[in-house]
């Protein structure tokens, strides 16, 4: 059947079809890939048989894929709006040893179908109805923010919008463009980019480093009076999580969704801007003359890059040995994957890129 | 493989008893053929286990233009590979000794686990198959902890038989049981060949060999009787005898086993009395280190010396270990690398003192290295011809000939 929406077409303009439902048919197909950063790819979906995309903004898609002949199920929360419910789409970042956004990335292409359940997820600003909204998110977990904002901007009603998104350089902010499109078209939107560094755009002017409460108040003084929004990796949101604790944020009013919570590991992978807290473990890194907070969770390596640092590095999971650093004190937890010999760990050897801290860290790089 | 009319009329015309003409210690045609033929067809002694004693242990050797990483895995097995990245060929590992978790290579961090399996790449996409990479093995032989590789798809078989006849010998001296205490690599202005050939007979020793005859009888690799030595060489004939028949008893295999020509695999083993008080190659003849090695207490087992075609020879005394592996690096240069091996437990200062362990064969290849050196020099001189060997003490220097000749002919035909 080559039927699908036309939505130029004058017959389909007569009815809305109705609701895409996976239980009915499951298959989605690309229609369209659109790059947006370096290692940002968004898919966009379309049904197989005409019906229209209903769904809460910040709702989850489930993928059911077949890689290397196992099935695996992965959750995207849509970056797209149910107010143009024609189309569907998920933001994928590649990440370090990712199996399933690799997978996406490197092999899904226009004209392709994939399985997919839902959508689903409770992440919903509509469920917390608010007067003002604070969104906060990092890296890859702007999408079902991103879903809310497309959504809020193309009701062109004004709603009190504070949208934080944090990324490595200016360059990898995802819908950069389009986040600064809304921000001139509605009053009551705005948004504050934190990038780790300058990289790329040495006139970057906005604020650089991490997220802490001290900026946060600069961006959103009243922030406290916000309905919080919070995705991104899971050690960006405990740090969040932890900030506004400490502040004395009501959390019944905090709501967090990871960006890709159907695999922590890849979540765990994925590099992006901590905020400050007190919350982990200081690494010190004697050659450099750096001291950098390690987050619960994070990988020594992804804290050092984080900090803008580059540790030799390859694989990102103990195999290839090259980020190996000798641990001049403190105690952590490596789970390596033959990189690195029981003599070489006795003579207080270690891997960066599969340790995380158990105490303060000196580390001699 | 491509052979120019005039070597392989070189090498038909070799004639027996007599030294090999100039160019195959001169020539790089020659050189590149032994390389190909001799090194890269042959059995070549390049190491001992007690270089590599734990998993991830390596070590590299050059044949040639080939270069390959020795190493001990997981089960602590001894593999070997061509030490060449299967991405854009970069050589893995740069050292000569190391030790890795698993085979990175040091340009774009490809990685190999100690199988030679590519378990990891960046960047490569999608579609590629680690699984469908791995580093290219090369042969290992392992006779009694002495390591052996082949580069040929299918190396010579009789290596099992002087694997079975060498074990027995060998055994007793625990190599893997050891450890390397140093090692000598030196550089030698001549041809591999004349390496070879001057370590195959003992008719230089006497006047060249002050440190090493103090322990090594001179009568022990071919002598010519005459009245004036008649008694000393009946003694030494007789000393043999007895101590063979001692040994034997013992269950230390001493008799000579010759096969240096006519196979493949070429090699001799003998296990010969030492001077004065026996023990060991050293300049009073007395033990190198008080522990002996394995479980031995007996200090008076000789040398038991080791040969083999094409390239190396080994001596095992009661005490402590030496192996010689003559590497070539072109048509005029050889490396001679030289190991000394002590029992593992031995405590440097208090069992063995290095300088006393080394210095008979230290002073030795060096003063092996400028005979070499001079037999070069010869060798590219207009006024070189071929002369005779002696039928009394150079008839193993005459059996490397033959089975050097042997091998090219049977490569070339």
């Amino acid at each position: 059947m080559s039927a699908h929406i036309d939505p130029l077409d004058p017959e389909t303009v007569e009815g809305l079809p109705p609701k895409w439902q996976a239980d009915a048919d499951d298959e989605l197909v690309c229609c369209q890939r659109r790059q947006e950063t370096e290692d940002v790819v968004s898919f966009i979906f379309r049904p197989r048989t005409p019906s229209a995309f209903r769904f809460i903004p910040g709702q989850f898609i489930t993928l059911e894929l077949e890689i290397d002949g196992e099935t695996i199920n992965r959750c995207y929360t849509v970056s797209s709006a149910p107010t143009r419910p024609d189309r569907l789409s998920i933001t994928v970042k590649r990440t370090p040893g990712g199996v399933v956004s690799n997978w996406l990335h490197d092999n899904l292409q226009p004209g392709m179908s994939i399985h997919a359940l839902g959508p689903s997820g409770d992440f919903c600003a509509s469920h917390h109805r608010a007067g003002k909204y604070l969104f906060l998110s990092g890296g890859s977990g702007v999408t079902p923010l991103m879903s809310m904002s497309r959504t809020a901007h193309d009701m062109a009603e004004p709603t009190d919008i504070v949208f934080v998104h944090s990324a490595r350089t200016p360059k990898d902010i995802i819908f950069r463009d389009e986040l600064q499109l809304m921000t001139r078209n509605m009053n009551s939107f705005r948004t504050a980019f934190v990038c780790e560094r300058r990289d790329g755009e040495p006139g970057w002017s906005a604020p650089t480093g991490y997220l802490t409460l001290a900026l946060l108040q600069l961006i959103a003084p009243d922030y406290a009076e916000r309905e919080v929004f919070c995705c991104g990796p899971e050690p960006y949101m405990r740090a969040v999580r932890s900030m506004l604790a400490d502040a004395g944020f009501d959390m019944t009013r905090y709501h967090e969704e990871s960006f890709n919570f159907g695999s922590t590991a890849e979540a765990d992978a994925e590099p992006v801007a901590v905020a400050n807290s007190e919350d982990g473990y200081s690494v010190e890194l004697t050659k450099t003359g750096v001291t950098l907070r390690c987050a619960p969770g994070q990988s020594v390596l992804d804290a050092a890059r984080v900090a803008g640092l580059r540790i030799p590095s390859s694989c990102s999971k103990g195999v290839c040995g090259t980020c190996k650093s000798k641990l001049v004190s403190g105690q952590v937890d490596m789970k390596h994957g033959g990189g690195i010999r029981q003599r070489e760990i006795d003579q207080g050897m270690f891997l960066p890129c599969c340790s995380t801290p158990l105490s303060d860290l000196v580390m001699d790089r | 493989m491509k052979v120019s009319n005039e070597v392989r009329e070189l090498i038909a015309s070799r004639e027996a008893g007599f030294n090999l003409e100039a160019p195959f210690y001169t020539s790089d045609e020659i050189f590149n053929l032994d390389m190909e033929v001799i090194f890269g067809q042959h059995w070549v002694y390049v190491g001992v286990e007690p270089d590599i004693p734990e998993p991830g242990d390596y070590f590299t050797v050059k044949l040639g233009r080939a270069s390959i990483v020795v190493l001990r895995d997981d089960d602590m097995n001894v593999t070997a590979f061509h030490n060449v990245c299967r991405h854009r060929g970069a050589e893995l590992c740069s050292e000569q000794k190391g030790s890795v978790g698993n085979l990175v290579c040091p340009y774009h961090q490809w990685t190999y686990d100690l199988t030679g399996q590519l378990i990891h790449t960046e960047h490569m996409g999608q579609e590629f198959e680690c699984s469908k990479v791995r580093l290219k093995p090369v042969h290992v032989g392992n006779i009694a902890g002495l390591i052996f590789i082949c580069l040929a798809d299918e190396p010579p078989a009789d290596f099992e038989q002087m694997r079975a006849t060498m074990e027995e010998y060998i055994a007793p001296h625990r190599v893997a049981d050891c450890k390397v205490v140093a090692q000598d690599d030196y550089i030698e202005a001549g041809n591999w060949k004349l390496t070879m050939e001057n370590n195959r007979e003992c008719y230089h020793c006497v006047s060249n060999h002050p440190e090493l005859t103090q322990s090594l009888y001179e009568f022990g690799f071919g002598y010519q009787p005459n009245p004036s030595n008649a008694d000393e060489m009946k003694a030494f004939t007789d000393l043999i005898g007895q101590e063979h028949a001692r040994w034997e008893a013992a269950g230390f295999k001493s008799a000579e086993v010759e096969k240096l020509d006519g196979c493949a695999t070429g090699f001799r083993t003998q296990r010969l009395p030492l001077t004065r008080d026996g023990e060991s190659q050293t300049l009073d003849s007395k033990v190198a280190c008080q522990k002996l090695l394995g479980d031995l207490t007996e200090r008076k087992l000789g040398g038991l010396s080791f040969w083999t075609q094409p390239n190396s020879w080994h001596h095992f005394m009661s005490d402590h270990i030496v192996t010689f592996t003559v590497l070539p690096i072109d048509s005029q240069r050889s490396l001679l690398r030289t190991k000394w091996l002590v029992h593992k437990d031995a405590v440097e200062g208090r069992d063995y003192d290095v300088k006393r362990l080394t210095e008979v064969w230290i002073a030795t290849n060096r003063q092996d290295g400028a005979l070499v050196e001079m037999s070069q020099r010869g060798a590219v001189s207009p006024a070189y011809q071929p002369g005779p060997y002696s039928p009394y003490t150079e008839a193993y220097v005459e059996k490397f000939a033959n089975w050097y000749i042997e091998r090219l002919n049977t490569a070339v035909a």
